[in-house]
Parts: C-alpha cells; sequence; structure tokens
C-alpha cells in the first residue's frame, strides 16, 4: 500500500515539475509578445528605421541597435570562424596529441566561460590602446565566444564520418590537405553549418561581452568598425536601467525584435538536427 | 589513428600538420593570454590589500588614492548564494524533466519538449533579464517575499522586509530557470544511455517506477553530479539577467530577501566608471580573476566527472 502511494506521489510530482520547468519558457514568450508588439505596432516601421527618442516621450526606432547587430555578427564571424573551423578540424585529426587535447579541453571550458569576462579582457587589450569603444572590439569579444560552439561542432562532425570514407579518399593518392579539404570537409559541411549558425544565434543575444567592448550607440546609424556601435541586447540592458517609462516600452518592443531573430535563426536548425550543444 | 597516419608521405603529414597547428595554438593563446591579463591587472591591488580584497566587505571609491580601499567579499557572497540557490531550485527540476522525457512522454511529444528545453538554453540571457526585472520581481515580491515575510520573519531566511523585492531569491530562481535545461540536457543523456537490460533487472525485481527510477538514478550519479557542477558554474558566470534582478547593494545577509551583488554584476556596473579611480580597475580584475578560477576549476571538474562517468 504504501509503496503505491509512493509511486502515485512519484509519478504527480515528475508531471508537475515538468510542467514547471517549461511553464518560465512560455511565459516569458507570451510576456514578450503581449508587451512587444504593440510597441511594434505603435511604432510602425520607424521602430527598426528611426533612432532613439528622447527620455519620457515618443518611441522613436531602435535602427542603430538592430545595424549594430548585423555588423557585429558579421565582423565577429569574420574573425572567429577561419579560426574555430580549423582549430575544430584540428582537434578531430590529431585528437591525441598534446594540442589536440588541450584544444578540446580548453573548447569546452570556453562554452561555460563567464563572458563578462571576455568583455574585460578586450578592454583592456584593445579598447584603451586604441583609444575608444569599437565595433571592433565589440566584434572580437563575440568572435571569442562564438569559437567554442563552432569548434566543437566541427570536430564532432568530422570524427562521424565513417572511416572507410578517409581510406578511400586516401587510397586515391591525395595527400592529407586535400582529402581533409576537399572531401572530409564537404561531408561534414552539414555539422559545421550547425555550428556556424547555432554560433550567430547565441552571440546576436550576447550583452555581457559587449558591455566593454561595442560602447552602444542609439543615435548614430553606423560610423566606421573603429567607431562605437550598439546592439540590441546592450540598448535592452541600458534602457531598462533608465527611469523612463518611455525606454521601457521601447525595451519590450527591442526584446521582440531580439526574440524573432534569434527564433528565426534557432529553430529552423533545431529541426532539421537531433541535438545541440548549448 | 595509427593507421593513417602511415599513409602517405611523412613530409606532407608534417606540413599539414604544422599548417594547421597556428589556428589551435591561437585559441590557447587567448586563452593563456586572457589568464595572463587578469593575473598582471590583479597584482596591483593584491599587493595594496593583500587577501583582504575577498574577506573584507568595503567599497570605499575615493579620488583621493589614500583612502580607496576595496573589499569584495559581498559580491563574492552573493555570487555563491545566488548559485547554490540556482542550483537547489534546478536540480529537482531538471531530473524531473529527464525522467518525464525519456519515461513517459509520448513518442511524438518528446522531439517538442527537447527542442522547448533547447530554445531555453539558448535563449538570449537579457530576455531572461527583462522578463526578471519587469515580471518575475515584482510577482515575487508581491505574492511570495511579504507574505512569507509578514507571517514567518522570525525565521532568519525570511527575515528581510522585500522592499524592492530585488533580492538574492529573485536573482536565484531566475538563475535557476536559466540553467536547468542545461542540468537537465546532461542528466538526460547519462539517463538515455542506461543499458535496456538493467531496467528490465530492475522491473523483473517487481520495483515500482518510483523504485525503478531512485535506482537507475544512482547509477547516473557522476552525471547528476556533473550536471549541477556545471549549472552552478553557468549560475556563477551569468551578468545581465542577475544584476537586473539582485539590487546590486553591498550587502551580506543571511535573508533570501535581501538585496545583494555578485561578482560579475559588479563588474558590469563598476567598470564603466571604474577609470577615473587609482586602484579600482585592478579590484575588479581581481574580482573578474576570482571569477576566472571559480569558472575554471568548477568546469575542469564536470568536464573530468562526464568524461570518467562516460568510460566507466
Amino acid at each position: 500500500m504504501l509503496r503505491m502511494i509512493k509511486e502515485k506521489i512519484f509519478l504527480v510530482t515528475v508531471a508537475f515539475l515538468s510542467l514547471l520547468t517549461l511553464l518560465p519558457l512560455f511565459h516569458i514568450l507570451f510576456s514578450v509578445i503581449v508587451k512587444g508588439l504593440p510597441v511594434l505596432l505603435e511604432g510602425g516601421i520607424g521602430f527598426l528605421t528611426g533612432t532613439l527618442a528622447p527620455p519620457g516621450s515618443g518611441l522613436g526606432g531602435i535602427a542603430p541597435a538592430i545595424i549594430g547587430t548585423f555588423v557585429l555578427v558579421f565582423l565577429s564571424s569574420l574573425i572567429g570562424l577561419p579560426i574555430a573551423i580549423i582549430a575544430g578540424i584540428y582537434a578531430a585529426e590529431y585528437p591525441n596529441s598534446l594540442i589536440g587535447r588541450t584544444t578540446k579541453t580548453l573548447l569546452q571550458i570556453m562554452l561555460e566561460f563567464p563572458t563578462i569576462l571576455v568583455g574585460l579582457f578586450v578592454m583592456q587589450i584593445l579598447v584603451i590602446p586604441m583609444g575608444s569603444y569599437s565595433a571592433l572590439a565589440g566584434a572580437l569579444a563575440l568572435a571569442i565566444v562564438m569559437m567554442p560552439y563552432v569548434a566543437t561542432s566541427t570536430e564532432e562532425a568530422m570524427k562521424e564520418i565513417p572511416f572507410t570514407y578517409r581510406e578511400a579518399a586516401f587510397s586515391l593518392g591525395l595527400s592529407r590537405f586535400k582529402v581533409v579539404f576537399r572531401v572530409l570537409i564537404g561531408m561534414a559541411r552539414k555539422g559545421v553549418l550547425t555550428g556556424i549558425l547555432i554560433g550567430m544565434a547565441k552571440v546576436a543575444g550576447e550583452t555581457a561581452p559587449l558591455l566593454f567592448s561595442a560602447g552602444g550607440s542609439s543615435r548614430v546609424y553606423f560610423n566606421g568598425i573603429d567607431k562605437p556601435v550598439g546592439a540590441i541586447p546592450l540598448l535592452i540592458y541600458n534602457l531598462i536601467q533608465q527611469p523612463y517609462e518611455n525606454y521601457h516600452e521601447i525595451a519590450w518592443g527591442a526584446a521582440l525584435v531580439l526574440m524573432i531573430i534569434f527564433l528565426a535563426i534557432f529553430i529552423p536548425i533545431r529541426l532539421r538536427i537531433k541535438e545541440v550543444k548549448l | 589513428m595509427g593507421l593513417w597516419m602511415s599513409i602517405g608521405r611523412p613530409s606532407i603529414n608534417d606540413r599539414f600538420k604544422i599548417s594547421l597547428l597556428p589556428f589551435s595554438a591561437l585559441i590557447l593563446g587567448i586563452f593563456i593570454l586572457m589568464l595572463f591579463v587578469y593575473f598582471t591587472n590583479s597584482i596591483q591591488i593584491l599587493q595594496r590589500e593583500g587577501i583582504g580584497l575577498y574577506t573584507t566587505n568595503q567599497w570605499v571609491a575615493s579620488e583621493d588614492p589614500e583612502r580607496e580601499y576595496y573589499g569584495v567579499f559581498a559580491a563574492l557572497y552573493g555570487s555563491v548564494y545566488t548559485s547554490v540557490l540556482a542550483v537547489l531550485i534546478s536540480l529537482p527540476l531538471s531530473i524531473c524533466f529527464a525522467v518525464f522525457v525519456i519515461d513517459y512522454a509520448p513518442a511524438r511529444l518528446k522531439e517538442w519538449l527537447i527542442i522547448a528545453t533547447d530554445i531555453m538554453a539558448g535563449l538570449p540571457t537579457i530576455i531572461y533579464g527583462i522578463w526578471g526585472a519587469f515580471i518575475l520581481v515584482p510577482f515575487m515580491k508581491e505574492y511570495v517575499m511579504y507574505p512569507l515575510y509578514r507571517h514567518l520573519s522570525f525565521i532568519p531566511l525570511f527575515s528581510f522586509e522585500p522592499l524592492s523585492g530585488y533580492s538574492y531569491l529573485s536573482a536565484g530562481i531566475l538563475l535557476g530557470i536559466m540553467v536547468t535545461p542545461f542540468a537537465s540536457s546532461i542528466i538526460r543523456e547519462a539517463y538515455r544511455m542506461i543499458p535496456f537490460s538493467y531496467r528490465e533487472a530492475v522491473f523483473s525485481l517487481g520495483a515500482t517506477r518510483y523504485e525503478a527510477t531512485k535506482i537507475l538514478m544512482g547509477y547516473i550519479k557522476p552525471a547528476i553530479i556533473a550536471g549541477v557542477i556545471l549549472a552552478f558554474g553557468r549560475a556563477i558566470g551569468e551578468t545581465v539577467a542577475v544584476s537586473l534582478v539582485v539590487g546590486n547593494t553591498f550587502n551580506i545577509h543571511p535573508s533570501l530577501f535581501a538585496p545583494g551583488y555578485t561578482i560579475s554584476s559588479l563588474i558590469a556596473n563598476q567598470f564603466g566608471n571604474a577609470f577615473i579611480y587609482k586602484y579600482m580597475v585592478s579590484a575588479l580584475f581581481a574580482a573578474g580573476l576570482s571569477l576566472f578560477l571559480i569558472g575554471l576549476a568548477v568546469n575542469l571538474m564536470g568536464i573530468y566527472i562526464l568524461r570518467r562517468g562516460r568510460h566507466a
């Protein structure tokens, strides 16, 4: 009898706590839509093309932040992707070498690393020498955050290729360079691409690494890569901390825009593949 | 490995290896450079204050360098407090969710449940932040903190009047929500990998589902421990979501409802204007160093336990 009661309690607890796990997600999605959509509708197209309204009145627009986010994601990909993909290949090709092993462990650590520390680091090595916040510094910080995602998934994709393909490629008399870059990387492209997109989706939503590198910009569209840029997450963070009601509304609108960008990249990838590492 | 190492002329293989090496070395280099930057920038304040930096709670920013004194104990305390809360909240949730997905969810629902938690794990943290600051905190203050404070304030945990709602508890709950999908995916993977014959064996002994799950959980204990450790590491490094709900006050208080600080939110809040003071930059780098080392230790430990569990 007691066993059956325990069993019932157990099943109810599991069901209830599972529901509780997902409840916040739905509440967050719901809140962002309910609070953000009216802002987007009221602001209209101007919300996506204009610049920040003065404190206390109006909605203006968040265009500088949107542009900034795209610039930052593009630049950080430019810096981070080649390094990450090749490092991933190295870890897959030489899993037993010291560098291969160290790189692999390091990448796993970097996946979990406090991202604020990256921002502080970039400030010290790039922002201070250059004398100003810049898109370049923001991109470098994001590239460091992005690299482990791309490298890990490249490494895993390369390792999943059956050994026979490798043998076949070598038996054609190709050099190892050609085997890897002409044959194997093509076969692993799906995994690599997934890693790239996940990395991009991730850095598009990062705030902490940008706090002391990108600098933020809400009134100037884009000035060049050596000048400060805005970013949507950074804008939201700054607006929440302001006392003005209209800034909070803009923050919700911006959160909806950010969520749409994130989900637009993330959901298609996630539906195409079975597992992702986050 | 050895097999294809010997294929082809060694010189070409070596050239291949050497041409890829710089990229791997670059990642290693960035990491070492980071550690180096944190160490060198911390030296100044550590020479001045010694270990007192980490053990005192005093934050005196002054134009006069003589009077400056920085102690980050409150932030260390807050970081650990909120992260422990997060882990305590996420542990039952993530275990139950893992069990539900593997054992009870219908096949068609299963995939969607996993997709939902993946979205949760990847969702920009600032979205958690805005939700936490504008929705979670007012809700907690009104419906959880004040009722508990009014009736149970003789218990130290509930002894602080939740004036603003920004508190360790709000931060702990928000962090708990954020790390649960991550911890759950580690536990889920391990739980899924348990050989089917083990399940059969347990059930053939006449165990109820509760007893079977309990026994099987014992089997994947390393993964649960690793999940907890890695979730702790993730929680302690989180910045923006926490800094929006924790209150950002130099405070050391046992109560869940008291506002506090964390290392990462301290850095986020203070670093922008740190350069006008002589020692503050160094103090913040030293605070960052402690976060760096905690993060490194926690992650290495988690990865080690996870790998050992997999080989066993």
